[in-house]
């Protein structure tokens, strides 16, 4: 079929009118991307403009830069480009680390049952709504008598007033992330493992290295190159805060905005509570570009450690 | 071949079982939480808040819930965006999927590109919203539930890469019998792809299942409510579990608000959690598919 990628314009017409099928069956799907993903990029210039509804994107008059000149000026571009950051480094760094262990450690496993079991119920959590989760956060550390004051009383600590201590909440919002996704990387970094030949760890044992030793000589350097792009995939996404997460977890509890706010929540709030549809775009532009960037540059890595994982 | 094992690798076995052990508890215990408070009595909850082994255990809280018209409708609106959504969703990505991965598509880049894009730069939510409810006014309609969530890039290209494992000679093979490009499809396509289609469409009707963002952006009317919305509304307002109880229910001198969001979260995982031992395989395949890649 190689003659079709020099072929004329007129053939490729020809070709399009006699197999009419094969190329309207992509049109419902492109021209879901048309309305719901490039409609929004040409909307993008609300950015540079002062949004009036009456007026409409077209409509509305151009203000040049003065959006952003408002946004990179204010204390909390940096606090939530600061927190945007900071959380999605802890949340890559734990959960890959997390999965990594549990992967190598299910790979020990040999009750069927056992394996069986146990995956299912560390795969299980990666199916619940961000809203679930938030339910039961709040009913742990909600609440007049949090559930947790009670344990950590029970063994002898002080009870903490969790709805004031945005310190905490980094770490909090960690922990429910590990719990949320390590089970689903863990499934991504097994596949690998899976395919790794049967002949090294045969010869492996047969010069008498410990399970150990056969974990960190071969396995783990053998995974590495999964969890790298993996990584890296992650890395791409750094300037994405989770809003889903973060807004379900937190919502409007302002007092634990210091440390948990993100781009993707500050925008959320400024259109809905401020109505400030100029401001959010700009911020929203912000991040798009930088997130763009950063994927370009991710990928970018990715090629060069291995070709085939790339994304484009 | 068994082996005599070494001291060490005992330890190191045992290790292991321990931590996947001390893991999987500790992904369990808010699903056993969630469960047992669910079925504790209110005074207790009242009391002690939600444990693990509580005193006194009740039915009242699924009692008042079974009683909620809002949860019911919640259900009727989720079960529906669910059923119709990853229905359309599926068929949408996968003839997508099929045009792209086409060697005999003479558009095959352009499109691609087209449907890459997206994945690398979006306008943001603010445009969205924008476009959403000013030029399509979409808003309040059960449609802005199910139109937005309809193409996912991320298992179109799931769907692209599993066609393009499929040999070109079974497809040459139907078009020297004369089979045209819809007869190739229907007939050939999509009975080999049954199990990655199957994946695609769980993982789209989980999609659907879980979504409460459109809601919050789109929807005011309680009556288009999904579950995950009504859920939402109980996590940031106590009161919100009340209005839940139909009035003049009498079940107990105290509404059982603890235990009714606790009943409510349980009856939105519900689905999931059943068919999750006879869906898991599926989305393990999907999954390792894509990130395998082919």
């Amino acid at each position: 079929m190689q003659y079709q990628l020099h072929a004329s314009p007129r053939s490729k017409l020809k070709h399009i009118v006699r197999n009419p099928f094969l190329y309207a069956m992509a049109a419902p799907g492109l021209l879901f991307f048309l309305v719901f993903s490039y409609f929004p990029i040409y909307g993008i210039m609300i950015a540079f403009k002062d949004y009036n509804f009456a007026k409409g994107i077209t409509g509305s008059d151009w203000v040049g830069f003065k959006n952003f000149d408002y946004f990179f000026t204010s204390d909390d571009f940096w606090i939530i480009l600061r927190n945007t950051l900071t959380l999605n480094m802890l949340f890559i760094l734990f959960t890959t680390a997390a999965a990594v262990l549990i992967a190598l450690m299910f790979n020990e496993i040999r009750n069927k049952y056992f394996k069986r079991i146990s995956q299912s119920f560390i795969f299980l959590p990666y199916f619940m709504s961000w809203i679930v989760v938030g339910m039961i956060v709040q009913s742990l550390f909600g609440g007049e008598e949090p559930m947790i004051n009670t344990w950590l009383q029970n063994i002898g600590l002080e009870p903490v007033n969790w709805m004031f201590e945005s310190k905490l909440w980094p770490y909090i919002l960690t922990v429910i992330r590990v719990w949320q996704g390590a089970g689903y990387l863990s499934i991504i970094f097994l596949a690998a493992i899976t395919g790794i030949s049967e002949e090294l760890y045969e010869a492996a044992r047969i010069d008498g290295a410990s399970k150990l030793q056969i974990v960190l000589r071969i396995t783990l350097p053998l995974l590495v190159p999964t969890i790298m792009i993996m990584t890296l995939l992650a890395v791409g996404k750094i300037f994405n805060g989770d809003f889903a997460m973060i807004y379900a977890i937190i919502g409007d509890n302002s007092l634990l905005y210091p440390t948990t706010d993100v781009i993707d929540t500050f925008v959320f709030r400024s259109m809905r509570q401020l109505h400030d549809f100029g401001m959010s775009s700009a911020v929203g532009l912000f991040q798009s570009v930088m997130g763009l960037i950063f994927v370009i540059a991710a990928n970018w890595i990715t090629r060069r450690v291995s070709k085939e994982s790339a994304l484009f | 071949m068994r082996q005599k094992q070494s001291a060490a690798d005992r330890t190191f076995t045992v290790l292991a079982y321990t931590f996947i052990l001390l893991f999987t508890l500790f992904c369990l215990f808010p699903f056993l939480l969630m469960i047992i408070g669910s079925f504790t009595d209110e005074g207790e909850l009242i009391a002690h808040g939600y444990t693990l082994f509580p005193q006194k255990l009740s039915l009242d809280a699924y009692k008042a819930v079974l009683q909620s018209e809002v949860l019911f409708n919640g259900y009727a609106v989720t079960i529906f965006i669910t059923a119709a959504g990853a229905l359309s969703a599926l068929c949408i990505s996968a003839m997508l999927g099929y045009s792209l991965a086409n060697k005999r598509n003479v558009l095959q880049t352009p499109f691609l590109i087209f449907c890459y894009l997206p994945m690398l730069f979006s306008g943001g939510i603010i445009p969205f919203y924008i476009v959403v409810s000013q030029w399509l006014h979409l808003q309040n309609t059960v449609w802005v539930l199910i139109l937005t969530l309809l193409c996912q890039p991320f298992l179109v290209f799931l769907l692209v890469s599993f066609f393009r494992t499929i040999p070109e000679e079974l497809e040459e093979a139907a078009r020297i019998d004369g089979a045209n490009e819809m007869r190739i499809f229907f007939q050939i396509m999509i009975p080999i792809s049954k199990p990655i289609l199957a994946s695609v469409g769980l993982f789209y009707a989980l999609n659907y299942w879980n979504d409460w963002f459109m809601g919050l952006m789109f929807v005011d009317n309680e009556k288009l409510f999904p579950l995950q919305l009504i859920l939402r509304r109980m996590v940031s307002n106590m009161e919100a579990a009340k209005n839940l109880i139909p009035s003049g229910v009498a079940i107990s001198v105290t509404p059982p608000t603890y235990g009714v969001r606790m009943a409510t979260t349980v009856l939105t995982i519900g689905p999931i959690v059943l068919l999750y031992p006879m869906l898991q395989k599926y989305f393990v395949k999907g999954l390792t598919v894509g990130a395998v890649k082919g």
